[in-house]
């Protein structure tokens, strides 16, 4: 699985850069998010860690136009996306691997992902090529092809939610906490995927609660307190950050 | 995977719905189309007439059916049947039977936006609900129109559709049968498919896929509903006599959903099967149990949704999973 062998069938994905500056949500009286910026650059891989109920999910949830931002700006390469509709989102270019997996149990893995090509014209022209590089980077998902979806252990699900996202042919991936509930050895295989989808070219936005993992995975990160940005920084930089390290390495 | 690896050419892959899979429903509508000609004997008339009501019952069935495959499960399924009865008995005074049998539909779909605008934000209980109080709405309007148009609660006479030719009423019954299950096939291997399953079975993330939830649910309105209210038109040409009780009735909303089920959910075939087994059944029920056969039939219907959750259709596919979801 190199970038050539997908440069050799004319499917290299291309990252756009995503930019969030000032944005402020929340979900009717009650506002998660107060001032969030931050800046994704073409091909980056950027982590967002925090606490629970810090505002990660949320600014995904307005990324992907499910949640209607009272302030700020989103741009996705380039373009406002602020107050698009999420189909429109979706045609842009973003895919998005939503917190809990969120598959669809009674259907087929391989339903599951044609469903992630079915919305956007061009990704289902080639659709055939990304199903095979998706089985490619998760071979156990060609292997329970056919069978539901719901069957699945939560990693494997995994696989099928990372799978269903790119077979949209994103150029920018935001992935929620994919490491919910997996086992250590899953979660380095789901993470070793992400790495190498982003190793591709596709722009990484990446949510995650094991942050160790994602420091070290990611080439810069943003910690997010109370709905605001409080600290950004290269991955290496943040590991070493003491107050990182006592607040979410427990170190 | 080899077609997969078609040297990087593009390929669009549609569902797969194998031509193997079409046989019984090609079966199905090869028998309908010989039925007639059949030597039926003196009961003929009488068996035509069941067989053209069966047709009917596939009809409203398989529209239902391609409503619920968006999840949205309706008892409103008679007010488009009914809208479409009334819609031709008032139309068909002023212009010809295949005009207005169209532009009944046209009506029944256009009016059913309306329901699925209001009830876009409703699921599962409340939409179901919601749907049925529909259903009463049309019904009360109906009826409290002027007695001089539509007839109020003493119904309407209706155009007889075809003369009153009940071979070519038959024919006309197949040919909007087999429209229905063309526009069911080309939604299988459409994108609605897709998003009609995604839909159903998680609006939100459905959402974060790119489906417009919005437009697909309002879609899926229109295309029962129109196709509902062609089954209505049938009827209503057929019985020359309607009436808003019976029209409306709410037997009209739960035998498509009971009969999509029995036959099996989201597939073309199922409702189809479902229709004719069930419509057979009651005849031979209520010619040979004259009393009491609704408790044999409700009956049966218990045993198969027990025994046969996944429908006739899961006799048929038995073993295989997904397929169709």
């Amino acid at each position: 699985m190199t970038a050539t062998q997908i440069n050799s069938t004319g499917t290299r994905l291309q990252g756009q850069d995503l930019v969030i500056e000032n944005l402020a949500a929340g979900y009717g009286k009650v506002q998660v998010l107060w001032d969030v910026s931050l800046r994704v650059a073409p091909g980056e891989f950027v982590a967002m860690i925090g606490a629970n109920g810090a505002g990660k999910t949320t600014t995904l949830r307005a990324v992907s136009g499910v949640v209607k931002p009272s302030a700020g700006r989103i741009t996705l390469g380039g373009r406002d996306i602020t107050r698009a509709a999420p189909s429109q989102i979706v045609g842009l270019g973003l895919g998005h691997v939503p917190e809990g997996r969120e598959l669809f149990p009674l259907m087929t893995v391989r339903e599951n992902l044609e469903l992630g090509a079915a919305m956007r014209p061009e990704a289902r022209a080639v659709q055939a090529q990304t199903l095979a590089h998706v089985y490619e980077l998760f071979p156990r998902l060609s292997e329970r092809a056919g069978q539901l979806a719901g069957t699945l252990s939560g990693g494997e699900q995994q696989m099928v939610a990372v799978g269903r996202a790119l077979m949209g042919r994103p150029s920018v991936l935001v992935v929620d906490e994919p490491s919910l509930g997996l086992s250590p050895l899953m979660t380095q295989t789901v993470f070793g995927a992400l790495r190498a989808v982003n190793e591709q070219g596709v722009t990484v936005l990446l949510v995650e609660q094991n942050v160790g993992l994602s420091l070290r995975l990611a080439h810069r990160a943003y910690v997010l307190e109370n709905g605001q940005v409080v600290k950004e920084g290269s991955g290496t930089e943040l590991l070493a950050d003491p107050a990182v390290r006592e607040a979410y390495l427990a170190l | 995977m080899s077609r997969a690896m078609d040297g990087g050419r593009a390929v669009v892959r549609r569902p797969d719905v194998p031509l193997r899979a079409l046989l019984p429903l090609g079966l199905f509508f090869l028998l309908a189309l010989v039925f007639p000609f059949l030597p039926l004997g003196e009961r003929s008339e009488y068996l035509l007439q069941i067989a053209f009501f069966t047709l009917v019952a596939g009809v409203l069935a398989l529209s239902w059916d391609i409503l619920a495959r968006s999840g949205q499960v309706s008892l409103a399924h008679a007010a488009f049947y009914g809208l479409g009865a009334y819609g031709f008995a008032l139309l068909g005074k002023v212009m010809p039977w295949f005009l207005a049998m169209p532009a009944a539909a046209l009506i029944a779909g256009l009016i059913s936006l309306i329901l699925g605008a209001v009830t876009m934000r409703l699921s599962g209980m409340y939409f179901a609900i919601a749907t049925l109080a529909f259903t009463e709405v049309v019904r009360t309007i109906i009826q409290n129109l002027p007695e001089a148009t539509a007839g109020g609660a003493n119904g309407l006479l209706v155009p007889a559709l075809l003369g009153g030719n009940a071979r070519a009423q038959y024919f006309l019954a197949f040919g909007i049968l087999l429209f229905t299950a063309l526009v069911s096939l080309a939604i299988r291997r459409s994108r609605l498919h897709h998003a009609f399953a995604a839909i159903r079975q998680g609006e939100e993330t459905a959402r974060v896929l790119g489906v417009s939830v919005v437009k697909y649910k309002l879609l899926a309105f229109f295309i029962s509903s129109f196709l509902a209210a062609l089954g209505g038109v049938l009827y209503a040409g057929k019985t020359f006599f309607i009436n808003p009780l019976e029209t409306f009735s709410l037997a009209n909303s739960i035998a498509p959903l009971t009969t999509s089920i029995f036959g099996g959910l989201y597939t073309t075939l199922g409702p189809i099967l479902g229709a004719t087994v069930l419509r057979v059944a009651e005849e031979i029920l209520h010619n040979s149990i004259k009393n009491g056969y609704l408790v044999v039939y409700g009956l049966v219907l218990m045993l198969s949704i027990l025994w046969l959750p996944r429908g006739l259709m899961g006799l048929l596919r038995r073993g295989k999973h997904g397929g169709d979801v």
